[in-house]
């Protein structure tokens, strides 16, 4: 506050105050003479007078002072100043509309949404624009947009337009908002007239360079607040499946943005569609984390959290990934089932993939003939292991099928291997053409051991600390051969054996992958199932292949609003983007990534037709918009950065004049009753 | 002795304003407040030892058997003494000729008219009057016992007419100087505007009413003086000297009227106080009427002087 005069010399009228006292210090005395004959009723009159006189006198002289004095303060032009005003519209000009149409301002309030009753407001201010305004409208949410192309002066459309903005559900991004504004406006100064509840930790805070820019442009941000009172929401922050008991936990974090605690009803959907209902009591203003046990096996893919209140329904829903939990099926065809089980072909291969019955190892195999080929579900089985199977052929189609849908093969050699049935059958699928066996060391010789693997492969990465060393134990006397090939894009040498044959090869097909052991996976040909390397070498492998209990396919995580890149598999199908509700997702394909920007909270899937997911997205809103709270309003930024444009100034002229008058008036009144004696 | 006809003239004036005046007043028999043998019957007393045999009622004891004397009424002469006030302060109001007051509008003419008006009517009653003159100036006696004579009268009018306002009446001990002049039982009329301190005059009053006198106590004033009925604010003096005072009578009209009543409630209180009645008298009011209050000791309301 202060005070100011704009002719400050004019204070020093105030020494004519010298006037009235000089007035008040002089008697004036009537001139004319009347002879009277009650002296005696006079002087008692005038003794009276003289009391009540004391205090008139007194007031007059006061009265007098205080007229000489106001007159001084208004010939100074005095002037009182304060902070605290806000900038208003003129009612004319350029004016740019900014509308929030972010997830927050969803939040019903007094029966309807924030984002209508701004809607409302705009349009009601608009209305009563001038014609000759020139009025520009922004809408913001996670992107800003210019919905009308520059200033206009038909109200009437942009009304209409107004009128139209829906809510989204996706972040503040008042900082674009403005810089649209600031291009709407051209560098003139105009109004920015911004309906927005202002809510988020760091909405306004976000925005404060455009808005220093707007400012400094001669701009103005004129805002109309548009908030629940008092602010309340019940939110899904964030949920995470993580290790635990049983099949592992899912943390869930409520917050609660009112200012009541409240219990909150919550739901937790797996991805088999298993629910588990729980209640979490959430303080006022805080968070509350409530953990959920996930049953031992599971379906993998995303999860969901969903949570009663009414005030904000779009982040009542939290989604999280969901690995396979348990045992992951994994199909072994035993090709040379012995008459007891250490003869049989799998014995080493079942027990190093499920050495506890697959509980912890999460790998659950099925052990079948090769007649047993016909259970296989790509639902439900990630790897098939051909163990020596001789003829491949009846089942050589849903094979290819089952791969390039993508699952994986895994083949391992054995005395009934026969190249020309395997040619004929997986020929196209396999990393290689298959050879007849080659004998590299005499039966009553160790066979030739492996070489080291190379641990930047993905496949021998976590045997980087340890363990590499263990392959060079790994021998076999005898191998399958193969043509000879190179390593391409699709094609890759994965082991060799020591003198370069190869080991473990692989080859991607279509959406899987086909791995083929040159050695046997029992003693028959070398020692491998033997070795320390087997059993976490087959676990790895089996993980590798998308057979763990993650599942196969990749997952990534996103925000409503925010544009999402998903790296592509490396193939030449162009994957879909399938929403929440199942309905194709616009994405473009962007070199070697998908680009796709989602609208809606929910789980996303990118697949090929017919199937199973290549990626699963968990898509969820902004945490920061479910904080309906205030924490800072434009206008305390502006007035930071722009302390005049809140700085209200009264003219104390027409009031000091006014009062002159009146004191002027009452002093002559009372001079007037006084003048007495 | 050299007359002045001008005092000649008031002389006749006064007479003939007396006469006119007496005429319209209510005639009667004046009776006297003194208990004595006479023919009218006054009322019974119970007959004790000593008491005049002759005055039993002779019938009462025959009807009652109780011994009860008559008492009866006595006519006697009843003096009368009128003090007017004339001091400077009762010339204000409409000025006559000469120095003389006007007898129709200045509270001094309107004192003299009515101390001759009553001086004369009591004449005619036989009663003997007499004539007491405080402040003033021009006349020969400034005081004149009560007598009786047509001689008598005629001085007291020569005086009433020769008579100026002067001077400070000095009310107290002119009051208390004629109280101890004032026959027993008579009548004394005072006459006066009583602009002195109460304060000092009211305590000399008790001297007039020591020896039974029957006090008629006239407050004579302007009622324009008394209601400040004047347009401009001016310097106010008085006619026996002291300091003016300036005042806006507009101003102060109000406040004038609250000292006003006051100060009569004092005066009024202090004549009560002696035994006397008070009569108010505005110089507009009608003389007749005043006479008769004056005459048959009736007082004025307190609030009628408005």
């Amino acid at each position: 506050m202060a005070l100011t005069a704009l002719l400050p010399w004019a204070l020093g009228l105030v020494a004519l105050a010298v006037l009235p006292i000089l007035a008040h210090l002089s008697k004036q005395v009537p001139k004319s003479k009347r002879e009277f004959g009650a002296m005696l009723l006079a002087k008692r009159l005038t003794k009276r007078l003289r009391r009540r006189r004391r205090m008139k006198d007194w007031l007059l002289l006061l009265l007098r002072l205080l007229v000489v004095a106001l007159l001084a303060l208004t010939a100074a032009g005095l002037q009182f100043s304060y902070q605290g005003g806000v900038p208003t519209y003129a009612g004319s000009g350029r004016v740019v509309v900014v509308l929030d149409q972010s997830l927050s301002m969803s939040l019903t309030d007094t029966g309807s949404s924030l984002l209508s009753r701004a809607r409302a407001e705009a349009i009601a201010i608009i209305a009563e624009m001038p014609s000759g305004t020139k009025v520009g409208l922004v809408v913001y949410g996670t992107e800003a947009r210019r919905i009308t192309p520059e200033l206009t002066e038909d109200l009437e459309s942009v009304i209409a337009r107004i009128a139209s903005v829906e809510p989204l559900g996706g972040a503040s991004n008042l900082r674009d908002a403005l810089h649209e504004s600031r291009e709407l406006l051209a560098g003139e100064p105009g109004a920015v007239l911004l309906f927005s509840d202002e809510a988020g930790p760091d909405h306004i805070t976000g925005a404060e360079s455009e808005l220093a820019l707007l400012v400094a442009g001669g701009g103005v941000v004129i805002p109309n607040p548009i908030a629940a009172d008092p602010p309340r929401n019940v939110a899904v922050l964030d949920a995470e499946y993580g290790e635990g008991i049983e099949g592992g936990q899912v943390t869930i974090t409520v917050a609660n943005y009112g200012t009541e605690p409240t219990e909150t009803a919550c739901e937790v959907t797996l991805p088999d569609g298993a629910a588990v209902p729980i209640f979490i009591d959430v303080p006022a203003g805080g968070e509350a984390i409530e953990r959920v046990t996930v049953p031992r096996e599971a379906l993998g893919g995303v999860g969901r959290v969903d949570c009663e209140d009414p005030d904000l329904p779009f982040d009542n829903a939290g989604y999280f990934h969901l690995p396979r939990v348990g045992a992951s099926r994994v199909l072994v065809v035993d090709g040379d089932p012995g008459d007891t089980p250490t003869r049989s072909e799998v014995y080493f291969l079942e027990r190093a993939l499920a050495p506890w019955g697959g509980a912890r190892t999460g790998v659950r195999p099925d052990v079948v003939t090769p007649a047993g080929l016909t259970t296989l579900d790509p639902d439900i089985h990630r790897v098939v292991f051909l163990a020596n199977v001789a003829d491949p052929r009846p089942f050589a189609a849903e094979l290819m099928t089952f791969v390039r849908n993508g699952g994986n093969l895994v083949i391992t050699g054995g005395t009934n291997i026969t190249a020309d049935r395997y040619e004929a059958a997986l020929g196209p699928i396999l990393p290689a053409q298959i050879r007849r066996p080659r004998s590299l060391a005499a039966a009553d010789e160790p066979g030739v051991p492996l070489e080291l693997p190379d641990l930047s492969h993905e496949l021998f990465a976590p045997f980087a600390r340890s363990g590499r060393g263990l392959f060079t134990r790994v021998r076999s006397r005898r191998v399958l051969t193969l043509e000879p090939y190179v390593d391409d894009d699709d094609v890759t040498t994965l082991l060799n054996w020591e003198g370069g044959l190869p080991a473990l090869v692989e080859r991607q097909v279509g959406a899987g992958r086909v791995v083929l052991w040159t050695g046997s996976v029992d003693l028959s040909w070398g020692d491998f199932p033997l070795q320390t390397a087997f059993m976490p070498m087959m676990q790895r492998l089996v993980a590798y292949l998308g057979g763990e209990s993650g599942g196969a396919a990749a997952r990534f995580d996103g925000r409503v609003g925010e544009s999402l890149v998903i790296p592509l598999p490396d193939i030449v199908l162009e994957p879909d983007i399938i929403g929440p509700d199942g309905a194709l997702v616009r994405a473009r394909i962007d070199g070697s990534t998908l680009v796709f920007t989602p609208e809606s909270a929910g789980a996303y899937q990118m697949k090929l037709a017919d199937a199973p997911p290549l990626a699963w997205i968990a898509v969820n809103v902004p945490p920061n918009e479910s904080d309906v709270r205030v924490y800072k309003s434009v206008r305390a930024s502006e007035e930071e950065l722009e302390p005049e444009l809140f700085t209200r100034r009264i003219d104390l002229t027409p009031s000091f004049l006014g009062l002159a008058i009146f004191m002027l008036l009452a002093q002559a009144l009372l001079a007037v009753r006084g003048t007495s004696t | 002795m050299t007359w002045d006809p001008t005092v000649l003239s008031r002389v006749r004036h006064l007479h003939l304003r007396a006469r006119v005046l007496t005429d319209a007043l209510l005639v009667g028999e004046h009776r006297s407040r003194r208990v004595g043998s006479a023919v009218e019957f006054a009322d019974y007393l119970e007959y004790r030892g000593g008491m005049d045999l002759r005055h039993l009622d002779w019938r009462v004891m025959a009807r009652s058997d109780k011994l009860v004397v008559k008492r009866f009424e006595t006519e006697t002469e009843l003096a009368c003494t009128v003090v007017v006030d004339l001091s400077a302060d009762m010339s204000t109001g409409q000025s006559g000729t000469g120095g003389y007051p006007d007898l129709d509008r200045s509270k001094a003419g309107y004192a003299l008219t009515m101390a001759a008006t009553l001086l004369f009517f009591l004449h005619r009653h036989g009663e003997p009057i007499g004539l007491e003159i405080v402040g003033g100036g021009g006349m020969t006696y400034a005081s004149l016992p009560p007598r009786s004579g047509k001689s008598h009268l005629q001085l007291l009018f020569l005086q009433l007419a020769s008579v100026q306002p002067a001077g400070r009446a000095e009310l107290s001990p002119a009051l208390a100087r004629i109280g101890q002049r004032v026959r027993r039982r008579s009548l004394c009329v005072v006459i006066t505007d009583g602009m002195e301190e109460p304060s000092e005059w009211l305590p000399s009053m008790k001297a007039l009413t020591r020896r039974k006198t029957d006090l008629r106590f006239v407050h004579l004033y302007d009622r324009e003086e008394w209601t400040l009925n004047f347009k401009q604010p001016g310097l106010f003096f008085s006619p026996e000297g002291g300091e003016a005072l300036p005042i806006d009578p507009g101003g102060a009209r109000e406040l004038f009227g609250e000292v006003v009543d006051e100060y009569l409630a004092e005066v009024r209180a202090g004549v009560v106080a002696v035994g006397g009645k008070h009569i108010l008298a505005a110089t507009d009011q009608d003389l007749a009427t005043t006479l008769r209050s004056v005459i048959f000791g009736k007082t004025s309301k307190e609030a009628a002087w408005r």
